[in-house]
Formats: structure tokens, sequence, C-alpha cells
């Protein structure tokens, strides 16, 4: 189980590109699971609204695609 | 401060939200595209590149509790005869009984002890190495936390993963940890000496492994027998990798 650390990591890359924008708060993030990639959705979902409570994308929507390979990544965000 | 949403102003509903962004500014979408453990696979390209300069060759074992790593790190130090110029990052949760296990055949080992973490990642074999003298090392071994799922997508700074599977675990690992063998270099199949106690059909291990890692070269051994052993000795030379 490393999804919390996978969320951790996940929050870090989103709050930097945020405060690279100018941005105040992430709404959403759009990200892509390889079905390779060794990293399970559901176990992802369940940890992300803990580790997000502290950070500027607190109650923010995760949007999970599947795509067949190893990818792991954060695609686009929507954000205020 | 909006003690619900974090924002700046206060007494607003949640209850009956606008949609998304209309409240405190316009939405607007930002463009990302970057992996999200970036920071491990910048951190374990810098440690490969490092090692590499000092000529070191550095090989990570992955695989299942039990799969046999140290004991076929143990048989290969043994083999190959010159211990002083081996060193072995180990990895597990508790204990340093692997690392002992190591200096005894000579080498010099670094027990990492995880605690509940279940995998080995770039930034702790970092710190390992600072225990190590590396001068004259020009092979480390990075042996993760026996795990089939967790240690997939935390490259350690090895040049080269090689993915144990023991017959005794089942001819099945493959299509059921995916993940693990999709990252590998090699496959080795373990504890042969075992075959006729149990089911373990040798090719649909292998097919299942070439499916998500096409072309993969695997290895048949038993370390405790020694069956098999000159075959991974070569590769562990650089032969056909």
């Amino acid at each position: 189980m490393h999804e919390a650390r996978i969320c951790l990591s996940l929050l870090k890359l989103a709050e930097t590109h945020l405060a690279r924008a100018g941005g105040e708060r992430i709404l959403a993030l759009r990200i892509e699971v390889g079905e390779l990639c060794g990293v399970v959705p559901a176990a992802l979902r369940s940890a992300f609204p803990i580790c997000a409570a502290a950070t500027r994308a607190a109650g923010a929507e995760l949007r999970i695609e599947r795509s067949p390979g190893r990818e792991l990544l954060l695609r686009d965000m929507e954000i205020t | 401060m909006c003690g619900t949403c974090g924002c700046g102003s206060p007494g607003h509903s949640h209850a009956a939200a606008p949609p998304m962004g209309t409240e405190h500014g316009e939405a607007r979408r930002l463009e990302v595209q970057e992996a999200i453990l970036a920071d491990n696979d910048r951190r374990a390209a810098r440690l490969r590149r490092n090692l590499a300069e000092r000529d070191i060759d550095a090989i990570g074992l992955v695989g299942g509790a039990g799969s046999g790593k140290t004991t076929l790190l143990e048989a290969t130090l043994r083999a190959l005869g010159a211990p002083d110029r081996e060193a072995v990052v180990e990895g597990d949760c508790a204990t340093r009984l692997d690392a002992e296990r190591i200096r005894a055949c000579g080498a010099q080992a670094v027990q990492v002890e995880t605690g509940a973490l279940c995998h080995l990642d770039a930034h702790l074999v970092e710190h390992a190495l600072d225990e190590l003298d590396l001068e004259p090392v020009r092979r480390l071994w990075i042996e993760n936390v026996g795990n089939l799922v967790c240690p997939a997508p935390f490259p350690c700074g090895e040049g080269h993963r090689v993915a144990l599977v023991s017959v005794a675990e089942g001819d099945d690992k493959p299509e059921k940890y995916p993940a693990l063998f999709a990252g590998a270099d090699l496959l080795v199949v373990t504890k042969m000496d075992l075959l006729p106690h149990v089911d373990f059909e040798i090719e649909r291990c292998v097919r299942a492994a070439r499916r998500v890692r096409p072309g993969l070269a695997f290895r048949v051994l038993s370390a405790r027998t020694g069956a098999g052993l000159a075959s991974w000795l070569d590769w562990v030379r650089g032969e056909g990798r």
C-alpha cells in the first residue's frame, strides 16, 4: 500500500504547478493511471481526500483515466 | 477565512454551491502532463548516472517475500569470489538479518529498515549509500523489500532490475502482478530443486511475463544446489544484457 505516498507526490506536483500559474485553488485533477504502473485506482481514491485536506486541493475532484501502459501522469487540473 | 473550503471570504454557503470555480473567480484548465513520481524518477536517474560514472554496475532485485532474493545473493557473492568488490543495500520492514547474512559472505552491506513502508525508493537508497565505502566497489546490489506490488513504480537507481519468482510461489505470479514484471530486465525462476514437488510450468510463467515485457530474458536456477547458477553469473558479469 503506497497510494498515500503517491497522493502526496501528486499533490506536491499539483501545488507546484498551481503556484507557477499564479492560481489559488485546485478544483479538479485529471490523472492517467496505466494498468501496468502498479497503482490501484480505488486505493488512490480513498487516500486522496485525506491527503488533500490540508492542501490547496482540499475537496478537489480526482478524475482517473486508465491506459494500457506504465504511465502515472498528472494530465491537467482545473484551478481558480 | 472560510472554514469549509479555506478560501478568503467568510460566511458564504457550501450547501448550494454554484458550479466549480464561479464563486471565487473563473475556473481555468491548466495543462501539466507530468509524471506524478517525477521526483523519484529524477533522483533515480541521477543516482544511476553517478554510479555509472564511478564504474559501478547497479542491479536491483525485486520479488515476493521468500522468493529467494537474499539466498541468491549469498550464492552469487560466494561464486563470484571477490566480495570486496560487491556491496548490497538490503531493504526490509524490520531487522538487520539480511545485511548480516551478506556480511558473512564478506561483502559490505547496509540495511534499510523501512518500517511500514513497503518498498525502497531512490531517496532511501541515496542515503543508504552514504554508509558504504564505494571506492573498491564495482557492483552494487539493491535488494528491495519483499513485495510483488509496491516496488514497481519506484526505480531506485539500478541500471538493471531483476524480478524473482520461486517455483513454490506459483507460475501465475507474472499474470497476477504484471506491473513488477513490466519493469524487469531479467526474470529469474528460483528454487528449481523444488520443481518435482510443485505444479509450476516455467513456460507459463515466462509467457505471462513476456506479455507485459516482450522479449524478457530469463534464467532458471537453484541457489541451494547451484543448478543453473553459471548462466545467471554470466548475466551478472554483463553477458547478454
